[in-house]
Formats: structure tokens, C-alpha cells, sequence
């Protein structure tokens, strides 16, 4: 078997290394490179898209939570405003409950002391009545003699009368 | 996770086959063709067969066949790495896909600057290629890297980017950057430019091709030194050179494994600072935006 001398020059030679190095570029570019550089863009579109629909949702997720405390806002100052109206009313309800039943018993007690003021005049009245029978049964008795109970019954009056004005 | 079936595990034993086997077939045919008599020598590659072409004849030698075969390797290890690639579930050989990738293109770009996106698989292709070739020794192979035919086919290819580059402006600036900075300086121009892609080749293979005879050196002298201390001994022991074993390996060690690497490293890094040195990054840009400017106004 022959062999080639240490340094030898063939042209021959010289152009199919140039055409190995050739094809092997595109081999690496075409199997290698060209896979995974496909590879890493769809990872990299992959991680965007995740991070849009993140950011997307956060952002959604702020707009929701802004929302809700103005709610809660709102709803705060509507609760107040309905206990103000209700203890409003309360206090309207029993201011005119009190007033009535003041008014009430103001009437009572002016009815009571009306009927009072009868029951005295009448039990006055019935006094002077019976003043009037005994004091004509002992005028009767001490003068012994038979009082026209007619006659005199208006001047016995207007004497008991000055009396009881005298006691008053 | 993407689903693993039995085609799945058959696909991947035939790319890994198709890296590996092509190695097999190599030793199996350096073993056939070389004969049982041959001693320690310096010699370039085997013949295997030779056509005849217009000025030369075409001799496809080992080398020719040991770069077919780091080819398919390296077709095999990429079928073999991006096979099965997923988005969301990388598996161990996506990592290192992707490591290879990223890191071919950090340093082609962080060598070459903006404006030489196609180069990463350029610059890969010629460091893989040159330090499998090289690495193929470890297997007793012919590396074809010591084949100066092979180095210089590279070298002209990097010749020929480094001279497109150059012609970027057209050819009057292309002629004129021979006169830089004296033009009386041109021949020394002409020169350098020529001696680039000879210097490239010479010191690629070089290397490698010293490499190993500095290897066949070493164990022709430890049989000699064997042969002067173990002279006395009986015949078959005599002849055994026990000292053989180990300090040819350690050789190895730089030569073949550190050697081979570095070498691929510089060849590529020598490539990319010609080709990105000789683009007057400058002026064509300069140009481009006149010309879109000149196109915008009219």
C-alpha cells in the first residue's frame, strides 16, 4: 500500500476539504442550529405571552379591588345614613309618644281635679244643707218656738255662708 | 412531558450509531490496510485509490476518509442532541444543544461585533471539524488535520470570506486599502495578504503533523534506549519494550488531546479576527446610509 509523502500538495484534495467544511456548515446550521434557535423563539413567544397574560391579569385584578373598596365606600356611608334615619325616627316616635302620653295625663289631672272641685262644692253645698237643718232644730229648740223654716231659710244662709267664708 | 416510545429510543440508537459507528469503520479499515510488517515511520496518509482528473490526479487518501467519517459523527451528535426538543421540558441533551448554540454565538459575536449573524455555524464547523480530526488519533487514526491539503482547504475558505468582506465597499476601495497607510508600503500588503492563509494552514497542521512525529520519535528512542539497557536479557524480553507502556501516553495527553483542541481554537479565533478586521465596518455603513438616503430622495 502506498503512501503519501509528509507534504504533498494536491489541488484535488485541497478543494473536496474545502467543500467538507462547506457541508458541514450546513449541516450544523440546518440540524443544529436552526432547531433549537426555533426552539428558544417559541420558549422566548412562550414566556411574553405568559407574562402579557400576567401583567393583563394583575391589572384586571387591581381594577376589581379598586372597585370593590369604592363599593365598600358607598356602602359604608349608606349604612350610615340609614341607622341616622332610622334613630331619626325612633326619636321623633317616642318624642310623640311621650308628648301624648304627657298630654294625657295632664288632661287626667285636670279631669280629676275638676270632678274634685265638684265633689267639694256639692259636699260644701250638702254641709250648708245640713248646717241649715240643725241650726233650725236648735234655734227651734232654744227659742221653743216654730221657725218658719221657709221664712228664714234664706237669712240663715247668708249667715252660714259669712261663716264659712270667715273659715275659708 | 413528551412522550418516550420504543420508536423514540430506536431513532436515537440509530443517530447514535451514526456517531460512533463511522469511528468503528475507521479503525476497522486502518487495521485492514496496513500491513503486519510495518515498523515505526514518518509518512503521510495511505493511498487508497486514485482518479485521474485534469491536472492532477484525485487521490483519496485516509485523510479524505477520516474527514467523512468526523462528518457523519458530527451529523450523528446533532441529530442525536436535537432530537425530541420541547419547549417547556428540556431533557439534558436540549441543555447542552442549547449550551452549544448560545455559547458559538456569544463568542462569534463578542470576536466579530454586530453584522455577522451567519458565522456561528461557520465557526462551529471549523472548531468541531478540526478538533475531531485532530482527536481522531486517540483512536489510532490518521488525524487529517496533519494533511496539509486538508488545513489549507479550510484556510482558503477563511481566505475567501476574509476577500468578500474586504470587496464590501467594491473593488476600488478593496485596491485601494493595499496603498495603507504609504503606498509604497503595497507589496508588503499583497504579501501579509497572502501569507494569512498560508500561515493559517502551515501552523494548523504543523502542529498536529509535528505532534505526532515527535510521538514516533519518542518511541523509536525508548525501543533504542530498551535495546542499550535490556540488551542482556534473553531474546523474546529483549525485543518487548516494556518501557513503551505509559510515557508515549502522557505525550499523547499534549499532543493529541491538548494540542488537537488548542489548534481547532486558534484556527477558529484566527478566523474570526481576519474576516472581521478586514471589513471596513466604517465605510460601508457609511455608504449604506448614503445610498438609503439617496433612495429616500428620490
Amino acid at each position: 500500500m502506498q503512501t503519501l509523502e509528509v507534504i504533498s500538495v494536491n489541488l484535488w484534495q485541497i478543494l473536496i476539504s474545502l467543500a467538507n467544511l462547506v457541508v458541514l456548515f450546513f449541516i450544523l446550521k440546518i440540524f443544529l442550529y436552526k432547531p433549537v434557535k426555533n426552539i428558544m423563539a417559541a420558549r422566548q413567544a412562550e414566556i411574553d405571552s405568559g407574562y402579557a397574560a400576567a401583567s393583563e391579569a394583575e391589572k384586571s385584578a387591581k381594577a376589581d379591588r379598586d372597585a370593590w373598596a369604592e363599593k365598600i365606600k358607598t356602602a359604608e356611608s349608606e349604612a350610615q345614613a340609614i341607622i341616622k334615619n332610622a334613630a331619626d325616627k325612633a326619636n321623633d316616635n317616642s318624642d310623640r309618644i311621650i308628648n301624648e302620653a304627657k298630654d294625657k295625663a295632664r288632661d287626667i289631672i285636670r279631669r280629676a281635679e275638676a270632678e274634685a272641685e265638684l265633689e267639694h262644692k256639692k259636699a260644701q253645698d250638702d254641709i250648708k244643707q245640713e248646717i241649715v237643718v240643725v241650726s233650725t232644730v236648735l234655734t227651734e229648740k232654744m227659742l221653743e218656738r216654730e221657725i218658719n223654716e221657709k221664712d228664714h231659710r234664706e237669712l240663715i244662709e247668708s249667715f252660714i255662708s259669712k261663716i264659712g267664708d270667715g273659715n275659708d | 412531558m413528551n412522550k418516550r416510545n420504543v420508536g423514540f429510543y430506536i431513532v436515537d440508537g440509530i443517530y447514535l450509531a451514526m456517531a460512533i459507528l463511522p469511528i468503528l469503520f475507521g479503525i476497522a479499515v486502518k487495521v485492514l490496510f496496513t500491513p503486519l510488517s510495518e515498523g515505526i515511520a514518518i509518512s503521510g496518509a495511505r493511498i487508497f485509490f486514485s482518479l485521474d482528473m485534469p491536472i492532477q490526479p484525485l487521490i483519496v487518501t485516509e485523510s479524505q476518509l477520516n474527514s467523512l467519517i468526523v462528518m457523519i459523527t458530527l451529523l450523528g451528535i446533532c441529530l442525536y442532541l436535537t432530537h425530541g426538543l420541547s419547549v417547556r421540558y428540556p431533557t439534558r441533551r436540549q441543555h447542552l444543544a442549547e449550551w452549544l448554540v448560545e455559547k458559538s454565538e456569544k463568542m462569534t459575536f463578542s470576536n466579530m461585533g454586530e453584522g455577522f449573524s451567519g458565522f456561528p455555524p461557520l465557526i462551529a464547523a471549523i472548531l468541531g471539524l478540526s478538533a475531531l480530526s485532530s482527536l481522531l488519533s486517540l483512536f489510532g487514526l490518521y488525524p487529517p488535520t496533519s494533511d496539509i491539503n486538508v488545513v489549507s482547504g479550510w484556510a482558503i475558505t477563511v481566505f475567501a470570506l476574509i476577500t468578500y468582506y474586504k470587496f464590501k465597499c467594491g473593488p476600488v476601495y478593496y485596491l485601494k486599502s493595499f496603498g495603507d497607510p504609504v503606498p509604497l508600503l503595497a507589496p508588503l500588503n499583497i504579501i501579509s495578504e497572502i501569507a494569512t492563509p498560508v500561515s493559517m494552514a502551515f501552523r494548523h497542521y504543523g502542529n498536529v503533523l509535528s505532534g505526532a512525529v515527535i510521538s514516533v520519535l519518542v518511541a523509536t528512542g525508548l525501543d533504542g534506549l530498551w535495546g542499550i539497557i535490556m540488551g542482556w536479557l534473553p531474546s523474546p524480553l529483549s525485543e518487548m519494550a516494556f518501557i513503551r507502556i505509559g510515557i508515549p501516553a502522557v505525550l499523547s495527553v499534549y499532543f493529541d488531546l491538548f494540542s488537537g483542541c488548542l489548534q481547532a481554537y486558534i484556527f477558529a479565533m484566527l478566523a474570526m479576527l481576519y474576516i472581521s478586521s478586514g471589513y471596513p465596518r466604517d465605510e460601508h455603513m457609511k455608504r449604506k446610509n448614503k445610498k438609503q438616503i439617496n433612495k429616500k430622495t428620490a
